[in-house]
């Protein structure tokens, strides 16, 4: 294991190196970030003050919390690689990675890892700025705090073998933008992105249980926000973990049938 | 010499299924549900052996199959029929074990990663390989004095020269002593003088290292520097398999001269074989050994505005070689 | 008016581009069908709780949505296309052929590259604007239509010119096109009524990426409930802006000619 020790901390170095000089690409993909977040903030506080101050057992208040919350943890669990795998495949700079004793999926981590890592130091302030310009209410208990480490550690490698299986379609065809686009739409509804997830019809709100964009996203969110039981937070944690198995075989099982591919139909 | 070779191929085949596509809207829309192909054989039923230490050259014009068995045997691709073996391995099940004593180099391709100084590209191939430090410590040093590296490693690899950058991107590539090193073009798009400089190093590093090195080439001088035996593919299939001096005996026995006189019209037909004449310019084609003399001739005999000596251009060779079969 | 030809010819070689790759319109029509899905989709969560969005009603929201694909569709197709490939140009270096051509390098750069299937999103958003239209149960007259067709065309001048501007700078900054993120960003903002947003995003959506010229202030104008004022504000500022895009975009392109000279 010392050898794979050693290899992640190579790859951490190298990668906060390259990362750090587009240092203001990264700004500018944060800012992104915020908007998105600003804009579900605005129309939910609108229809909050529409209602007389709160819908759901949420107010404008409470809204903001969660999508500040939200925005973190959407920062913290996201991966880009469906996207940087058709690049590697059309460029044809997947085949070398084919050639070396390490899995891809290694280096991927790690530049996960590092990217948030190095994105951490500006997330955080603006995440107190606009705690101070949107003034939203938090309760959560410590114990909460402290069960959210596992939950986020979860949910982050969880979110990363599913999407990262998701990338892998790139090794079958070009068209990956219809399945990206799918995916991030079911992620949309189902991981309380669009509402929280108790504003939700109740069929979703069934559905979204027995699916993974949930547990990525709205699950570390109602925890830090201090609307869960802690017998829900157990229940949730098993829903991750049973999750993160699925996810894990998912992606083998694609990897294996894509190398396969690739390796028959050549780049 | 009954040593087990380090690579032997046999009836090695590689068939594609390539999509057909038909002109008109209602074709279109059917190959969206059914997708109609055909087989294109990229290689056929080729046989060699390649024994530990040697250097072989993989001659041929583009599409002829050489990148094709390159990647098999690397293990990029898996064969369509027959067998290939490196190193005792199969090469497609990229084994931890076959891949760290392995390498591929392809000309156009950079695997150092292009914003951080190339010490640090060395740096993840030691960690990925596994390479013990001191031994990748020496390795670093030999192959900084081989190849010249000293005032580029601490550079980020896109301020270097694409000459530079190929030189790094070879000596990456050999960090963890390899036994095996298959090189695609590896000479691609450089300029003369670093042509030579890395034809040198392989040459050397075979020397030194003992490596088995299989390259591909369409540039006939990568192949007269640095390897004694040839094997040529065309159309997918092995036409020749032998020394070089053999092949270019016998299938490029000419040299071209290509002349350009003032005044033009002139007969040259008794200098050589006429190939071509346009404007002026006049292609002969004659036997190696004359050509110091034919030259001679037409520089005291004629108003030369213009002369060079050409090597008959690969292809030219190849169908040569591919008429004689 | 050889431009106006130009035009023709860039379009058709465009279309005949893409026709060549069939699957390209399917890929786009499933796309853009789940892009509406999805914003009609949202809207439907929020009715569900709601009567009004920020003084705005559903089928007007629709409506709205309508004037956001559009917008979208219309750029999409035209705009974006060729203002990344021109500033992809001038990262490479190969922008010189382009300025060295007879015609004005301005008009020759927006229309180099076509996408014929985002015209898609246009139908779409006519589709939308059909049925929200008949939902409300609005008598369309004269006045009505004109106002919008005209807000909708200084719309499309607006940010036209935004996207040049941003063009233009890339002659000095390589990597003004990470300023993208932040475009599409804002762009998608203007899916609801710039009233709920807070005021410096208002104020952000206004002037810096101008989608509220491009999608409420057109969608207003469809729905009567346009002021006289911001009528008129559109059109001063889809004039200067056309104006100064292309004072700017000259002065890029002598200093770029300088500079390389």
């Amino acid at each position: 294991m010392t050898g794979l020790f050693d290899i992640y901390t190579t790859l951490f170095r190298t990668d906060l190196a390259v990362q750090f000089q587009y240092r203001a690409a990264m700004v500018i993909w944060l800012i992104g970030r915020v908007i998105e977040a600003l804009v579900f903030l605005s129309v939910w506080t609108a229809v909050a003050e529409s209602q007389g101050g709160q819908v759901g057992g949420f107010s404008a208040g409470d809204f903001a919390a969660y999508y500040i919350i939200m925005m973190m943890m959407g920062h913290l669990t996201f991966t880009w690689f469906m996207y940087e795998f058709e690049f590697r495949v059309r460029s044809g700079s997947f085949s070398p990675l084919l050639l070396q004793p390490l899995h891809p999926i290694h280096r991927d981590i790690a530049m996960n890892i590092s990217y948030k890592l190095l994105t951490l130091v500006v997330m955080l302030p603006t995440m107190f700025l606009m705690v101070g310009l949107f003034d939203p209410t938090f309760n959560t208990p410590t114990w909460a705090v402290w069960a959210a480490v596992p939950v986020v550690l979860l949910a982050f490698l969880m979110r990363f073998f599913v999407e990262w299986a998701l990338a892998l379609v790139a090794l079958w065809t070009t068209r990956t933008e219809a399945a990206n686009q799918v995916y991030f739409a079911a992620l949309l509804f189902f991981s309380g992105q669009m509402a929280p997830l108790a504003l939700m019809p109740e069929w979703v709100q069934s559905l979204s249980a027995l699916l993974p964009f949930r547990w990525m996203l709205a699950f570390p969110t109602e925890l830090l926000l201090g609307r869960l039981e802690p017998e829900e937070v157990l229940q949730g944690l098993a829903a991750q973990v049973i999750w993160l198995g699925l996810a894990w075989g998912m992606m083998g099982l694609v990897w294996s049938r894509g190398v396969r591919r690739y390796s028959a139909v050549g780049s | 010499m009954s040593a087990v070779p380090a690579i032997a191929v046999r009836d090695l085949s590689k068939t594609y299924e390539v999509p057909v596509r038909e002109g008109g809207l209602a074709a279109a829309l059917k190959s969206l549900v059914h997708r109609q192909t055909r087989q294109v054989e990229a290689v056929k039923e080729i046989n060699f052996e390649v024994a530990p230490g040697e250097i072989v050259g993989f001659l041929g014009p583009n599409g002829a199959g050489k990148t094709t068995t390159l990647k098999m045997l690397s293990g990029l691709l898996y064969p369509s029929g027959g067998q290939c073996r490196v190193l005792g391995f199969e090469p497609f099940k990229r084994q931890r074990d076959y891949l760290r004593q392995i390498t591929l180099v392809m000309g156009n391709r950079n695997q150092l990663i292009w914003d951080i100084p190339v010490l640090d590209s060395f740096e993840r191939n030691r960690a990925i390989y596994r390479i013990e430090r001191t031994a990748y410590q020496r390795t670093v040093d030999e192959l900084t004095e081989l190849l010249d590296l000293g005032p580029l490693l601490d550079k980020p690899v896109r301020n270097l020269s694409l000459g530079e950058r190929m030189k790094c991107e070879v000596a990456a590539a050999l960090l963890h002593k390899p036994q095996i090193l298959f090189l695609d073009e590896p000479t691609i798009g450089l300029d003369v003088t670093m042509q030579r400089r890395i034809r040198s190093f392989l040459a050397e590093y075979n020397q030194r290292y003992g490596a088995t090195v299989l390259l591909t080439s369409h540039y006939m001088a990568d192949v007269e520097a640095l390897c004694k035996r040839v094997v040529v593919i065309h159309h997918g299939q092995l036409l020749f398999d032998g020394q070089l001096s053999e092949l270019v005996q016998r299938f490029s026995p000419h040299k071209t001269i290509v002349v350009e006189l003032e005044n033009e019209g002139s007969d040259l037909s008794v200098y050589g074989e006429v190939v071509d004449g346009v404007d002026g310019r006049v292609s002969l084609r004659v036997p190696k050994a004359e050509t110091a003399q034919v030259t001679g001739r037409l520089l005291s005999e004629q108003a030369v505005l213009d002369l060079t000596v050409e090597d008959p251009p690969i292809e030219d060779v190849i169908e040569q070689v591919f008429a004689g079969v | 008016m050889s431009y106006l030809r130009l035009l023709w010819i860039f379009l058709r070689i465009g279309v005949m581009n893409e026709l060549a790759y069939r699957a390209n319109f399917w890929v786009q029509l499933l796309q853009s069908l789940v892009s509406m899905g999805v914003a009609l989709a949202g809207l439907a969560v929020i009715f569900s709780h709601t009567e009004e969005l920020g003084g705005w009603q559903p089928a007007e929201l629709v409506a709205l949505l309508g004037v956001f694909f559009l917008m979208s569709g219309l750029i999409g197709a035209l705009v974006q296309p060729s203002m990344q490939r021109f500033m992809e140009d001038v990262r490479q270096g190969t922008l010189d052929f382009t300025l060295t051509k007879p015609e004005d390098s301005q008009v020759l750069v927006s229309i180099s590259e076509v996408r014929v299937w985002k015209f898609l999103d246009v139908v779409q958003g006519a589709a939308l604007i059909g049925w929200a239209l008949a939902e409300i149960g609005l008598q369309t007259g004269f006045m009505h239509a004109a106002s919008f067709a005209i807000t909708l065309v200084a719309g499309a001048a607006i940010v036209y010119s935004f996207w040049l501007v941003l063009a233009t700078f890339s002659f000095w900054f390589i990597k003004a096109e990470n300023i993208l993120v932040i475009f599409q960003a804002v762009y998608s903002a203007g899916k609801y009524p710039v009233a709920i947003y807070p005021r410096w995003l208002k104020m952000a959506m206004t002037f810096l990426v101008p989608v509220a010229f491009a999608v409420t202030v057109p969608s207003e104008a469809l729905l009567g409930r346009l002021s006289t004022e911001v009528f008129w504000g559109a059109l001063v500022m889809a004039v200067v802006m056309v104006v100064g895009a292309r004072v700017f975009w000259l002065w890029g392109v002598r200093h770029y000619s300088g500079a390389s000279a």
